[in-house]
């Protein structure tokens, strides 16, 4: 009898939300797609040094432009084959992702915290705070992004550092927007107003109204962002402008196989498909998060 | 895609008796005194004739344009000029094309792009219709080298109509080739000149040359595999083993006369305290890096290790220098004695052959020397040396292919803006070498110089250039060793 009721009782209330969204989650494979595939190459980023087996840096002149593992004459040593100085190339392009990785999540973390100061600023306060804000994303959005950090990093030099932070310097621009107009949206909401009704500090109003509802939004953008972080800085360093060699990036690993692309394509096809899911992941990851966190997916 | 569509335009073969060939970098002008590149000095050679040449195989000098020609007086060259040779246009060539030519080119104000090219003459007179004197500015015995190389003559009628502009839009010379069209940067088209002189150039053999700018290599491979070029040079080395193993094609590869080294800031002009003014840590730069490594692996072809400021076969290049040989550990003892027994960071400047330099990298922190490394654009590097910036580079000098140790050794030590090691001693040396007629004097001052600066390891002398000449097996090409293509001596097999 007792079970009878329960399950009456549940038809009635219907599923619970953490079971909804776990529907939502393994409903949509995109998602899922994204999140397996970034683990993955997360895991091989970070213990590239026992899976490698060889340091990336290490040159061997005779041993130069050995193909990889499906090709004739391949070397059991070097899997994916050597590149033109005889480094190994499977070394490089798993130390590669550290590089890649690493310059995506600071890079978005740096204009993640830009963005979303000036947006929720702009949205929450209005009048000048606004106008000033809105001036500078436009200022920002009339800049061709490649070509200022061509030439900030032409002026200071390119190195890891200097391309990260000029790279988080200047992709803050769609947080700011998407912040401002998600705290436009809640900031006259009654959970707001009866929080200024008693008597909140305006940043426990911030920090805890409505940070927590605008959250959502960021964690997309910040995907999005980290992805476009992450061509943009294959892109430098392609153009030679980016991270210096010998340090290993998957940019620089095409940019290097670019005069060999005739007759040994695999020397950017490696890299270069590697580039691909990796930005395809996270790309995917931001848009399946988007879903299933969007208020009209949640019914 | 690029390939499929260019070669429906272009009929390349033996029977057309056309001969369709690409320039990597854009030309600036076809006027060969208003351009600084490759491209500009192999379309010279075609064009234009100048008063001597000189023999690729054996470096002798012949006459063309001048018949004779005698030193009246340490500045005075006195040359009898060939009669009967016409321009492409008509005009009659006589002393008045020489001397209006060689008066234009060596005034500054009027801009030739090369002044070094040029500035050694001071005026050209006429002493009757078929003989001039060139004065030179001071003793200058390099002078017949130039007069076979860089100094090409125009007619004087036509030059004073249209310039530089004009000359570089319809260019009349006397040489082998007539030029069809020219839509400049982009598309050159040579005609065989049928009236040629009895030069010892010699008649050109094919009839069109069709030159199209293709700045991509992989771009005129992909061309000459579907048919569209005959013929491409400058072709890397790792590429030019895999065309020559598919069968299809002829592969020649010729050494050059550029040579790259390490140049070091013995004289402190980037900073008193830099670790380039120790002696102990030039030497063990010089014995940190493989250059035989690097030779067999990366430049591979004819190209060799070399261990004097200069290329060997250049006027006075001493080879008897001190060599130092690949010894890390060797390197690493210098190093401590200089009193870096952990090593050291540096920025390695560079501006062409990224791998090459990357290379060098991995040998210096082979040694404990940590180098940056910065790759910079020509013009921006120059700059930066000309300011006394740069401790360490990866340079690289071709001597505009002038077979003389003036145009290499004397460039880069006497003082000038590239000049890293201010040595007076050397410079003197080398001064009195440059001024002197006397071929034995001028070998034993260059000597003298030489040997001084590998004794102190003011560079770090690493290897020779090659090119890499690809062709379809209908076309019969010899290289020379002075890196330029000469189309009259080009011929169907």
């Amino acid at each position: 009898m007792a079970s009878n009721i329960d399950t009456l009782a549940q038809e009635i209330q219907g599923p619970s939300p953490a079971a909804l969204l776990r529907r939502r989650v393994f409903g949509h494979y995109g998602l899922l797609f994204g999140v397996t595939v970034l683990i993955v190459i997360v895991a091989l980023a970070v213990l590239a040094p026992l899976l490698a087996g060889q340091d990336p840096y290490a040159q061997s002149l005779v041993a130069r432009m050995k193909p990889p593992f499906w090709m004739e004459g391949s070397d059991p040593n070097h899997l994916l084959g050597t590149d033109h100085l005889g480094r190994d190339y499977l070394a490089r392009l798993l130390y590669g992702a550290r590089i890649s990785l690493a310059i995506g999540l600071i890079a978005a973390l740096i204009s993640g915290l830009i963005g979303t100061t000036m947006g929720v600023a702009a949205g929450y306060f209005g009048g000048r705070v606004d106008l000033v804000v809105t001036f500078l994303i436009n200022v920002r959005l009339a800049m061709p992004v490649v070509l200022v950090a061509l030439a900030v990093v032409a002026v200071l030099g390119g190195s890891l550092q200097v391309v990260i932070v000029v790279l988080g310097f200047l992709l803050w621009d769609r947080f700011a927007v998407v912040m401002r107009s998600s705290t436009l949206q809640v900031r006259g909401l009654e959970y707001v107003n009866a929080a200024k009704a008693i008597g909140c500090s305006t940043r426990r109003i911030i920090l805890s109204e409505i940070m927590p509802n605008i959250l959502n939004n960021l964690i997309v953008v910040m995907t999005l962002e980290m992805a476009h972080a992450i061509l943009l800085e294959a892109a430098l360093s392609f153009l030679g402008l980016g991270v210096q060699p010998p340090t290993p990036s998957w940019g620089l690993m095409i940019s290097e196989g670019k005069q060999m692309m005739l007759f040994e394509p695999w020397v950017i096809a490696i890299p270069g498909v590697a580039l691909f899911i990796l930005v395809l992941a996270i790309n995917l990851l931001g848009d399946g998060l988007r879903d299933i966190t969007a208020p009209e997916n949640r019914s | 895609m690029a390939a499929s569509l260019a070669s429906g335009n272009a009929i390349a073969d033996k029977a057309s008796d056309t001969l369709n060939v690409p320039f990597t970098k854009e030309l600036e002008s076809v006027d060969s005194y208003f351009n600084s590149a490759r491209e500009g000095v192999i379309l010279q050679r075609s064009i234009w004739d100048g008063l001597l040449f000189s023999d690729p195989e054996t470096g002798e000098y012949k006459g063309n344009l001048a018949t004779s020609w005698e030193w009246v007086d340490n500045t005075t060259l006195e040359l009898k000029l060939r009669e009967g040779v016409k321009f492409h246009n008509g005009e009659e060539f006589d002393a008045d094309d020489v001397v209006y030519t060689v008066n234009f080119v060596a005034d500054p104000a009027n801009g030739a792009v090369t002044q070094r090219n040029v500035n050694w003459m001071k005026e050209a007179r006429k002493v009757d219709k078929y003989t001039v004197q060139i004065i030179t500015d001071g003793p200058f015995p390099a002078a017949l080298e130039y007069l076979a190389g860089p100094v090409s003559i125009y007619p004087n009628e036509y030059y004073a109509e249209v310039g530089p502009a004009g000359m570089g839009l319809k260019p009349v010379g006397t040489g082998p080739y007539r030029v069809e069209s020219v839509e400049p940067g982009k598309h050159f088209v040579l005609k065989k000149y049928e009236d040629y002189h009895d030069s010892p150039k010699g008649k050109a053999t094919i009839g069109t040359i069709d030159i199209r700018t293709i700045p991509d290599v992989n771009t005129q491979l992909a061309e000459l595999f579907s048919g569209g070029l005959d013929f491409v040079w400058g072709v890397p080395s790792d590429q030019a083993e895999k065309l020559e193993a598919m069968g299809r094609f002829n592969v020649v590869n010729e050494s050059t006369m550029r040579i790259g080294y390490l140049e070091m800031d013995a004289a402190g002009r980037s900073g008193a305290d830099n670790p380039m003014t120790k002696r102990a840590v030039r030497q063990a730069i010089n014995h940190a890096i493989d250059r035989q490594a690097i030779v067999d692996n990366l430049l591979k072809g004819s190209s060799k290790v070399v261990n004097s400021a200069c290329f060997p076969s250049q006027f006075g290049c001493e080879q008897d220098v001190t060599v130092y040989d690949y010894d890390p550990e060797k390197a690493k003892a210098l190093l401590a004695e200089a009193g870096y027994p952990d090593g050291l960071s540096i920025d390695l400047y560079a501006y062409r052959n990224r791998e090459y330099a990357e290379a060098m990298l991995s040998f210096l922190a082979e040694v404990g020397i940590e180098a940056n490394l910065k790759y910079l654009q020509y013009s921006a590097l120059r700059d930066l040396r000309n300011n006394g910036q740069t401790s360490l580079s990866f340079q690289t000098w071709g001597s505009y292919s002038i077979n003389d140790v003036s145009a290499i050794t004397s460039q880069f030590f006497k003082f000038g803006g590239e000049d890293f090691a201010r040595d007076e001693e050397v410079r003197d040396w080398l001064e009195t070498a440059d001024t002197s007629v006397d071929p034995e004097v001028r070998k034993e001052f260059y000597a003298k110089a030489l040997k001084k600066i590998s004794d102190e390891a003011y560079w770090a002398p690493l290897f020779s250039y090659n090119v890499n000449y690809v062709s379809t097996e209908e076309v019969e090409f010899v290289p020379s060793p002075d890196e330029v293509v000469r189309f009259f001596q080009v011929s169907w097999r």
